[in-house]
């Protein structure tokens, strides 16, 4: 059965306030009955121990005197008498305080009922019988009368106390509940909301510093993380679509022209040009999925052992001859002995590609150095240049994808370069650090030695 | 020089695209179009290569290539993928392909690497002379050295393995991505002219002092050296 949640916390509420009155009501019914059990039964114990002490050292001439004075303090709850062998009382004011007894005679103590002399109604005794020597008996004993009233007060206090221990137990429930459901309402309603599209709210604390507000902490904390990334989100499609939209538009206008041309040979040119707009526009692409895949980790199957002064002399030589055409120099700084390093060897040749291009296009005519060096426990890759460098302050939009620092966003390219390399920095554990190369840039990746471990 | 090829690709338009182009090159193409018959066909039958897209249904592309090799068949084969990222195309080679061409592709880049497929297979089967001889030049690739016309050209040790690759494939057009792959095994696209400026590079020593031209571009596809065959 499926039963709202309010409902079942009070239900449980009011139940466990009943068992834990229950518990104690019973303690003390059972306590206090035992007690006055007890209590009666050694006082007519003694009592009777009394006159038993006075006929043994006397005669029953004596035991009748000491009744008329034991009868004379007029205890109303003390009965005295001494009964003939079938357990008649005995008349004469000297032989007790008791009409009739409800049992044959029997030695010994026992609960039962009597009537008292004078009266018309029975009444709850507890009392001892002794056989005397003529065949009499002698019966001392105690109404329960007082107990019993104590006794039923203290029933009905108690079944009281239980009624009210009920009802308080459903009002804790309900009040309970509601404060729980009232908690648990702002949670979802913030939900719903969010559900809704409006990302913006947030649950409310109660400043009570209780699992509810840690709840509602850990919730706002991860809807700021999920609205961030989401903001991410947004930018990198509008600016996907900026980024699109100018090859796109000059790959229109260059196949409008080639319909267009009456001759061949231009005709040829204008569709060249074609392919190459259609080639950006793929590595555009291309290059946004790499960013995806690397920031999903899913390259890390791939990673291998490689040596890092390997690599990067290798890109050394592979650029040598374009920095050779840009007229610049590319000067090699690897140290012998760095540590190995296990990584990506195409996404890190990939990434120190798009640094040195990054270089050449934004710091034209400045000296390039690249470099692989150990610095503690990490491992530094990358380009430094002499160029106009990067502004600490525009640093952060420079990692940014799409991102491009000089307004001309219409220059080949897309802003995709350092996002890219800074995913592959986070592929490996590590970070792209952009410094100042005073003057210049330095920008690199930061690899912690024994990467991908 | 008709060579039997095996295409294993679900998408109609660039099946009949294939189909045609390489026909009129002179291959026989037999086509499927699931994963499971491609396979069965492969296993059954002797094919000089098989081109193999990775999403095919019934089978997937990299689960065929799998299958084939552990059934020993030795058959080069090309991978065709819209899985454009650095990590797909090693994850492609890695599990036995011979070669992987990112969609789109260009019709001249596929032929490209069909036929220096084809042509490896067939170096595989004649253990010739180890000289590699196109036109006047002559490279030997055990001592690495390189002449022209009887005239030493020294080479560094880049250029020489650019120019050992052209010449396995003389008279056939390489593209710069082949190039990239094979000379510098890097599997993305530079975004630069880095593959062109190493090619003049090598141009000019092979050239320089000669008026026969021998390393040539071939517009909206690659490069080729010697005439073509």
């Amino acid at each position: 059965m499926r039963l709202p949640t309010g409902l079942k916390v009070a239900l449980l509420a009011a139940l466990l306030t009943l068992a834990a009155n229950l518990a104690v009501v019973g303690f003390i019914r059972w306590q206090t009955y035992d007690d006055s059990a007890a209590r009666i039964h050694r006082e007519v114990i003694e009592e009777a121990a009394v006159l038993e002490a006075v006929y043994a050292t006397g005669d029953e001439a004596a035991l009748r005197r000491a009744i008329t004075d034991i009868l004379a303090v007029r205890d109303p709850h003390y009965f005295a008498a001494i009964l003939d062998p079938s357990g008649r009382p005995e008349a004469g004011p000297e032989a007790g305080n008791v009409a009739a007894i409800g049992r044959r005679p029997a030695p010994g103590y026992r609960i039962g009922r009597l009537r008292p002399r004078g009266a018309h109604a029975s009444v709850d005794a507890a009392y001892t019988l002794r056989r005397l020597d003529g065949g009499d008996w002698l019966l001392s004993g105690r109404s329960f009368g007082q107990r019993l009233a104590f006794e039923q007060t203290l029933e009905r206090a108690l079944l009281l106390a239980l009624a009210i221990a009920v009802l308080l137990g459903l009002g804790a429930g309900y009040v309970l509940a509601r404060y729980v459901n009232r908690r648990v309402r702002d949670i979802a309603t913030v939900a719903d909301r969010i559900g809704d599209g409006d990302m913006t709210h947030r649950v409310p604390l109660s400043g009570g510093d209780d699992a509810f507000d840690g709840l509602a902490r850990q919730i706002n904390r991860m809807l700021d993380r999920i609205g961030a990334l989401m903001e991410e989100l947004r930018l990198l499609t509008d600016c996907l679509a900026h980024d699109l939209r100018s090859p796109l538009g000059r790959l229109r206008a260059r196949v409008d022209a080639a319909l267009a041309a009456g001759d061949e040979a231009r005709r040829d040119a204008l569709l060249a040009g074609v392919t190459q707009e259609a080639d950006s526009l793929m590595r555009i692409l291309t290059t946004v999925l790499e960013i995806g895949r690397a920031e999903a980790m899913t390259p890390r199957a791939q990673f291998a052992p490689l040596d890092p002064g390997d690599l990067v002399a290798e890109l050394a030589e592979m650029y040598e001859p374009i920095v050779e055409e840009a007229g610049v120099t590319l000067r090699l700084d690897r140290p012998a002995g760095l540590p190995p390093l296990v990584g990506h060897r195409q996404l890190l040749a990939q990434a120190l590609t798009n640094l040195l291009d990054n270089a050449l296009a934004y710091a034209p005519g400045a000296d390039l150095a690249l470099f692989a060096r150990a610095e503690g426990e990490t491992l530094r890759l990358g380009v430094a240049d002499r160029g106009p460098g990067i502004a600490p302050e525009d640093r952060a939009e420079a990692r940014r994808q799409f991102g491009r620092l000089n307004a001309a966003r219409s220059t080949a390219g897309a802003g995709l370069g350092l996002a890219l390399v800074e995913a592959v920095a986070h592929l490996h554990r590590g970070q792209l650090a952009l410094e100042d190369n005073c003057p210049g840039l330095v920008a690199a990746l930061v690899l912690p030695t024994g990467a991908g471990g | 020089m008709g060579r039997k090829i095996l295409l294993v690709e679900d998408d109609r338009e660039t099946a009949d695209y294939l189909i045609r182009g390489l026909g009129e090159e002179g291959h026989n193409v037999e086509h499927v179009g699931d994963g499971r018959e491609g396979l069965f066909l492969a296993t059954g039958q002797s094919f000089d290569l098989v081109i193999l897209d990775r999403m095919v249904p019934a089978l997937d592309g990299l689960s065929v290539l799998k299958a084939l090799r552990a059934a020993g068949v030795e058959t080069p084969v090309l991978i065709l993928s819209a899985l454009a990222s650095v990590s797909d195309r090693i994850e492609g080679l890695e599990s036995g392909s011979d070669d992987y061409l990112v969609k789109p592709f260009s019709f001249a880049e596929l032929l490209a690497r069909v036929n220096a497929l084809l042509r490896r297979s067939e170096a595989r089967a004649s253990a010739a002379d180890p000289r590699l001889i196109v036109g006047d030049l002559e490279i030997d690739p055990l001592a690495r050295t390189v002449k022209r016309a009887g005239r030493p050209i020294e080479l560094k040790p880049r250029e020489y393995k650019l120019l050992e690759y052209f010449a396995r494939n003389k008279g056939r057009v390489v593209t710069r991505t082949m190039l990239l792959e094979q000379v510098w095994d890097y599997h993305f696209d530079p975004g630069t002219n880095v593959i062109d400026v190493h090619v003049s590079r090598l141009r000019r020593k092979l050239e320089d002092g000669f008026d026969e031209p021998i390393l040539h571009t071939v517009r909206g596809a690659g490069y080729r050296l010697g005439q073509s065959g």
